[in-house]
């Protein structure tokens, strides 16, 4: 399936070189057309690594339609399914026992995906139930072999600099670091801790006891996902409720404690309808770098004109920290984001109920194309390219759950005091 | 329901009661039976244990006999040489795999690749202490005139034994597979595939073996599924 997709693109660009540029265009929408409707199909059996980076090229060279990018943002590494007697065995490495032995029960069968394996439901000795994830074996060096192959096809585009050497790096950083079960452990325990301020906001027990190697085991967390959760067609107050949670989860993490909790993945939250969202997955946590920190808390709902000499010193201050010279044209399409993006969104001087209603097409449009043209001029800051991706993840769900939701005031809430202001 | 338990617990109760006809003759021959196993197995944790550190060649039965702390002599009252010794594991090993798989009532309802994982993956747990002597005993089974080697008779016979197992787990999972003319060439295809695996396992470096587990389990899906393909 793999090599149907990449087979459809690779006619499309041969025949390109061979048709006039209105030709192009037609072909170029069934060309989508065909493979966006392939890949829905199919999708989750790509190999993960291979799909994610593809993801964040097509984010830069435009290969991919709107569409069907949007929705690759939100989608979840997955890996191939296990059978019982290969949980078994994986169990057995990582505990020293039999699943039967180590817990008074365990359910063979999985109960859902997660991120490079699967989820079982068990209950341990002392009578909790809990949700046990098991990895798939083999991931690690399956990802590091699939980058290997990655950076060997994409060479042209590295040398181009569309593709920075520092996105491939930093995502199989990421990538890596999401099959260390030991790291996700340390995760859950750091943002039961960071997360306790917001109340709604649930975050699962490590049961250390029960974690090892290549196992993880959790208390059992409540709720629905996202597709399920709609599917009840809950009430727009309901709506508005979850999206403003979730909306002032993300700038929490961003401008509070300066670490982001997972792949925007839906199958990362549980709604409950009493409003609770619980978070499941912690295997991808970014850790942003002060400078970012400092740079976002300035230039979010930053009051002056975006075109003033003092917004670009802030940008130029912000790349100076990072050890990178802003190029004129990066400088010039951030501005452009800023204009066509976040001023629409987050308006620095909203009025007192002032909510953006997520549920528009447009704004995600605008996103998109605003992203592209930033990702476009070449020298992006890794925790640039981590933020879009995350981003990206927030309005999609934002947008499913069709949620209108007081952006600004979430977002001013959270930033520290301007100096002099 | 329960008429039936009791008048089976009836027929056990008259099939056990000829035996305590003569239970001190009876009593001693077991405990015979038991003493011969616990000298054999000491006998085969001593020449292992040697084989791992010492290499097949370079063990001398007096050593085993030593090791185990018996009289050398006694060594040849159970095997005739280390060769012997080695197969008498192989057997054991083949042995130990069939039996997990065929008791374990879960699998009974499994799909065949996953019967197959828990048969080759029985064996490698049961072979994993002793990874320097499989290593060992594999090159040594390529000289021709070894015991070991695929052309003795003994060899031989374990081989049909555990290609029939495979067989019979392949037939149970495909009705129809017997009527296929090229049907007998599986269990020998499956004999090199697990060949390949075993080598794949002795060079495979990653923590905990994972590779190998990756590669048996992808690889038996694409096998069972080619052979259900060329059912059909």
């Amino acid at each position: 399936m793999g090599a149907d997709i990449a087979g459809s693109y690779l006619g499309y660009a041969l025949q390109r070189a061979f048709l006039g540029e209105t030709k192009t265009r037609t072909k170029l929408k069934s060309t989508h057309t065909r493979a966006a409707r392939r890949m829905r199909d199919e999708m989750q059996s790509l190999r993960g690594t291979a799909m994610k980076l593809g993801q964040t090229l097509s984010l830069q060279t435009g290969v991919l339609p709107d569409e069907t990018l949007a929705e690759l943002a939100t989608l979840q590494m997955q890996a191939p399914g296990m059978h019982p007697s290969l949980v078994r065995v994986q169990i057995k490495r990582s505990l020293g026992r039999d699943p039967e032995e180590v817990f008074k029960q365990f359910t063979p069968e999985p109960f859902a995906a997660a991120s490079l394996g699967q989820v079982h439901h068990a209950i341990t000795k002392a009578g909790e139930r809990v949700a046990v994830k098991v990895q798939y074996p083999g991931i690690r060096e399956a990802i590091t072999n699939d980058v290997k192959l990655f950076r060997a096809v994409s060479k042209p585009a590295q040398a181009s600099g569309h593709l920075p050497k520092v996105a491939i790096d930093e995502l199989e950083k990421q990538f890596l670091a999401e099959t260390d079960y030991q790291r996700e452990a340390d995760n859950i325990e750091f943002f039961e801790k960071a997360l306790a301020p917001l109340s709604f906001v649930k975050v699962p027990r490590l049961l250390r006891k029960y974690s090892a190697g290549k196992v993880l085991t959790m208390s059992l967390m409540r709720g629905q996902h996202l597709d399920d959760f709609l599917a009840n067609r809950p009430s727009q107050k309901l709506r508005n409720e979850l999206g403003t949670r979730l909306f002032d989860l993300f700038y929490f993490q961003v401008l509070k404690i300066g670490s982001l909790h997972a792949d925007p993945h839906w199958g990362n939250y549980l709604f409950e309808t009493d409003g609770r969202i619980s978070l499941v997955d912690f295997g991808c946590v970014k850790t942003l770098s002060p400078a970012t920190v400092t740079y976002l808390h300035q230039a979010f709902l930053y009051s002056g004109s975006i075109h003033s000499a003092d917004f670009g010193r802030l940008m130029e201050t912000y790349y100076r920290a990072e050890g990178l010279k802003l190029l004129a044209v990066t400088r010039r399409s951030l501005i452009k984001f800023a204009e066509n993006f976040y001023r629409k969104v987050y308006p620095p001087d909203p009025k007192k109920d002032y909510r953006f209603d997520f549920g528009s097409r447009e704004f995600l449009n605008d996103y998109l194309n605003e992203s592209k043209n930033l990702f476009r001029t070449k020298g992006m800051l890794a925790d640039l390219i981590f933020m879009v991706r995350s981003e990206m993840g927030l309005y999609q769900t934002l947008h499913r759950l069709k949620a209108q939701v007081p952006t600004s005031q979430i977002v001013r809430n959270h930033l520290r005091p301007a100096h002099g202001r | 329901m329960i008429s039936k338990k009791a008048s089976k617990r009836k027929t056990e109760v008259a099939a056990r009661k000829p035996m305590k006809r003569s239970p001190a003759k009876k009593r001693v021959a077991g405990r015979r039976a038991q003493n011969k196993q616990a000298i054999r197995n000491r006998i085969v944790k001593a020449a292992l244990g040697l084989f791992q550190t010492k290499g097949f060649d370079g063990t001398t039965t007096r050593a085993i006999a030593r090791k185990a702390g018996i009289a050398e002599g006694t060594v040849f009252n159970y095997f005739k040489n280390k060769e012997d010794i080695a197969l008498y594991f192989f057997e054991q090993e083949v042995g130990h795999a069939v039996a997990s798989v065929r008791d374990n009532e879960r699998l009974r309802k499994a799909p065949l690749e996953e019967k197959l994982f828990a048969l080759v993956e029985g064996q490698l747990e049961y072979l994993a202490p002793y990874e320097r002597f499989i290593g060992a005993a594999l090159i040594h089974a390529l000289k021709p005139s070894s015991p070991l080697g695929p052309f003795s008779h003994r060899a031989m016979e374990l081989r049909h034994r555990y290609l029939g197992f495979v067989e019979e787990l392949m037939e149970e999972s495909i009705p129809k597979h017997k009527q296929d003319p090229l049907a007998f060439l599986a269990p020998e295809v499956f004999w090199i595939y697990y060949l390949g695996t075993l080598l794949y396992w002795l060079y495979d470096s990653s923590e905990n073996k994972q590779n190998t587990l990756a590669f048996l389990d992808r690889s038996l899906t694409i096998g069972v599924g080619l052979l259900k393909k060329g059912k059909r």
